[in-house]
């Protein structure tokens, strides 16, 4: 497979994120009138969000016929890449949202090159022949978009630190941009945590399913429920279930949703950690197996 | 046509002048208009300043004495106060002067936006009466151009410059809306009022004034016409019912200890479900304890914390007016010649019909002379009256300009019209020789 094709355009919308997260950041501190780099930085994520866009559909016509959505997790990345530098280009029109391109711009640049390391050293394409194709659909779609929305959530909540702390400091400076009032940010937070929350639902049910159906098959084995992908991935889950009662719970409103939208990105990160660990671990030992065998091609770690 | 402007502001008169020379727009303009049909005149109107801005052609009236009595006598102010209290600007001083005015250079608050909008209306209502003309079309446009973009690019205008709106302004970046808002304001003095009306601009859901006098926060609850189910005054034993139920919370009494202590709060953080709380204190001394504004989710700001936000306010627009000035001149350079391009256009077109005038005149008198003649004998006699049409011509379109430098007026600046009938007329200033030199010199040159 021609990786370079992937990771070339890649690294190039890295950089163009990263430039557009710097950019983003020093507006955040410049007075009024000396504020510049606002079209730079509209182009550079719109350049990001067809540029993912369009290696997506690269990879799903043009790399080889038998593709399927979300085939491995460097194409995850790149959906998830598209829908937040498009959420970006959405926020940066909203003038209650104001400064949270800032705080989303970061995840962005470490979602991209979090998309280069998977195009570089743990390409696998998922094995979707073991178990059936609707379940791994509708696994990895709902993580990767609750991942997605996870992400929001929590640029949200970094956000509401930043604007709390200079209204705590009482750093009020005439002139630098006006950010979304702390009310909006908790409800984006509010809002991201509750869409997150169901779509992580459903990603840990449909996983609950192709692990007790295809337990030998998987990378997680029988003693799956001791994995640290499932610890975390409840934990996360467990951090969003509590998000949601922030604006029932006195002691979880404010800069603690904030904290909690945050650690919930941090636990899922992990996840994601643990399954790229688990997988390449797999694959290692599958590898070994099949040299010493040599008779059979290598097998294929599926998603879970 | 040369540009006049008359004024007076809050640096030149103090408020009692100011009153009194105050007078309607509407009826000055008329009057002016009636008095000098020849000039375009414009007035500026607002709590801080009155000013007359004139175009009138260069030799005609008014003068600044002319305008100094049309004051005095639309005002009754006397003339000498009128003198006093006056500042008077031509031609560049009077269009940086309208410039630097709507820009905010001017202003009592620094880089204010307000005056741009006055400028705007003192501008239309003229056109309307019919007393702008070219000259001050260019001019109030130009002025109007150029204050937005020294205030588009330096951001002049940024910021809040008075207390209880910067503490509004505090109030936008914690809440995005207010309907569902109750503010709590304590006391019933002058900031309190003032404050009342910023918030009330935000519309919030429910408004209470409290006070230990009630009568004394009712009467203030009727003078800012707060009325209603969710609006109004209360009794002073309601406080921690409201500190419970508010929002946002102003305090500014005359109590010389704080109304509001950590000890007192801290129950109602937890009845409060540990929503914001903004709380404003503008008393001196302080009416809420600095504590407060330690516990988690409750952003307290007091007088000096509001000061320094004005004051950085003005500072940082105190450090744009430089780069306000450099764009104003420039604009003013461009807008003045532009007015003198179009004085010189129109002095062109009056000399060339006056010239066509005389020519037409001097054309019909030789017509009718050569009418007479007959035969080629009178050759000679044809001869010399062309000779006599040429010389009148000439003496005719001379004899203005000429009488002008001979005139025996101590104000005219021979030199100067000297110097321009030169260079108008490509005319060198050679020394002139007596007539045996230059027969000397050419006999030595040979």
């Amino acid at each position: 497979m021609p990786q370079p094709l992937t990771s070339i355009p890649l690294i190039l919308l890295t950089i163009a994120a990263a430039l557009s997260s710097v950019t983003a950041l020093r507006r955040l501190g410049t007075p009024e009138g000396q504020r510049t780099g606002l079209t730079l930085q509209h182009t550079l994520v719109g350049v990001i969000t067809l540029g993912c866009a369009a290696i997506f559909c690269f990879r799903w016509l043009i790399l080889h016929e038998s593709w399927q959505p979300l085939q491995a997790h460097v194409d995850g990345l790149l959906l998830i890449g598209t829908l937040l530098a498009g959420s970006i280009l959405f926020i940066q029109a909203r003038p209650r949202l104001f400064g949270l391109s800032a705080f989303a711009l970061p995840l962005l640049t470490l979602i991209l090159a979090w998309g280069i390391c998977a195009a570089l050293w743990t390409y696998r394409a998922f094995n979707l022949d073991s178990f059936q194709p609707v379940w791994i659909g509708f696994h990895t779609g709902s993580t990767y978009l609750g991942l997605l929305s996870c992400m929001i959530g929590a640029g949200a909540g970094a956000m509401y630190l930043f604007v709390q702390h200079r209204l705590k400091s009482k750093i009020h400076l005439p002139g630098t941009m006006p950010l979304a009032s702390l009310e909006t940010l908790e409800t984006l937070i509010i809002r991201a945590a509750t869409l997150g929350f169901v779509l992580l639902t459903l990603s840990l049910i449909t996983g609950l399913i192709i692990v007790t159906q295809t337990v030998r098959e998987t990378a997680l084995g029988p003693s799956w429920w001791t994995s640290p992908k499932v610890w975390l991935a409840t934990a996360a889950w467990a951090t969003y279930a509590l998000l949601l009662n922030v604006r029932y719970a006195t002691s979880f409103r404010g800069r603690r949703a904030a904290w909690l939208a945050i650690g919930g990105l941090v636990l899922l990160l992990a996840t994601y950690g643990a399954v790229e660990a688990i997988e390449g671990r797999a694959a290692r030992e599958k590898a070994t197996a099949n040299t010493s065998a040599m008779i059979q091609p290598e097998a294929r770690p599926c998603a879970s | 046509m040369r540009l006049l402007m008359l004024g007076f502001n809050h640096r030149t008169a103090p408020l009692e002048l100011r009153e009194a020379l105050a007078f309607d727009p509407t009826r000055a303009i008329n009057d002016l208009r009636g008095a000098y049909a020849s000039s375009e005149c414009a007035v500026l109107s607002t709590c801080n300043r009155t000013e007359l801005y004139l175009a009138r052609p260069a030799h005609d009236p008014p003068m600044v004495e002319d305008l100094r009595r049309f004051v005095a006598q639309q005002t009754s102010v006397k003339p000498d106060a009128v003198t006093t209290a006056s500042i008077h600007r031509e031609q560049e001083q009077a269009a940086l002067h309208l410039f630097r005015v709507c820009t905010g250079l001017d202003s009592m608050v620094l880089g204010e936006p307000q005056i741009l909008g006055q400028v705007k209306r003192a501008y239309e209502a003229a056109d309307q009466l019919g007393s702008v003309g070219p000259v001050l079309h260019r001019l109030f446009q130009g002025a109007i151009t150029a204050a937005k973009q020294a205030r588009a690019q330096t951001g002049i205008d940024q910021g809040r410059t008075s207390i209880s709106s910067v503490a509004v302004d505090f109030a936008r970046n914690i809440f995005d809306h207010f309907h569902d808002k109750t503010v709590l304001f304590i006391g019933a003095g002058e900031m309190i009022k003032t404050t009342v009306h910023h918030m009330k601009r935000l519309d919030p859901g429910k408004m209470w004034i409290i006070n230990r006098s009630l009568d004394n926060a009712a009467a203030l609850a009727q003078t800012l016409d707060l009325n209603g189910a969710a609006r109004g005054a209360r009794a002073w034993d309601d406080l921690e019912e409201l500190l419970v139920e508010a929002d946002i919370v102003v305090s500014c009494t005359a109590a010389n200890e704080p109304i509001l202590t950590a000890a007192r709060f801290k129950p109602l953080v937890r009845r409060r479900r540990n929503r914001p709380l903004f709380l404003i204190d503008m008393a001196m001394p302080r009416d809420i304890e600095p504590r407060v504004g330690s516990f988690n989710n409750v952003y307290l700001y007091n007088l000096d914390d509001l000061l320094k936000t004005v004051e950085a306010t003005t500072q940082g627009r105190r450090d744009q007016v430089g780069a306000c000035e450099a764009i104003l001149a420039d604009h003013v350079e461009r807008c003045m010649g532009e007015i003198r391009h179009r004085d010189v256009g129109r002095l062109v077109k009056q000399l060339r019909t006056r010239l066509a005038d005389i020519a037409q005149a001097e054309h019909d008198r030789t017509a009718r002379k050569l009418a007479a003649l007959n035969g080629s004998a009178e050759e000679a006699h044809l001869e010399k009256l062309l000779q006599q049409h040429n010389h009148r011509l000439i003496n005719k379109i001379l004899h203005l300009p000429l009488s002008q430098l001979d005139r025996r007026d101590p104000d005219a600046s021979l030199g100067f019209y000297a110097a321009a009938l030169r260079r108008l007329f490509d005319l060198h200033d050679q020394p002139d020789m007596p007539a045996e030199a230059t027969t000397e010199e050419k006999t030595e040159n040979g």
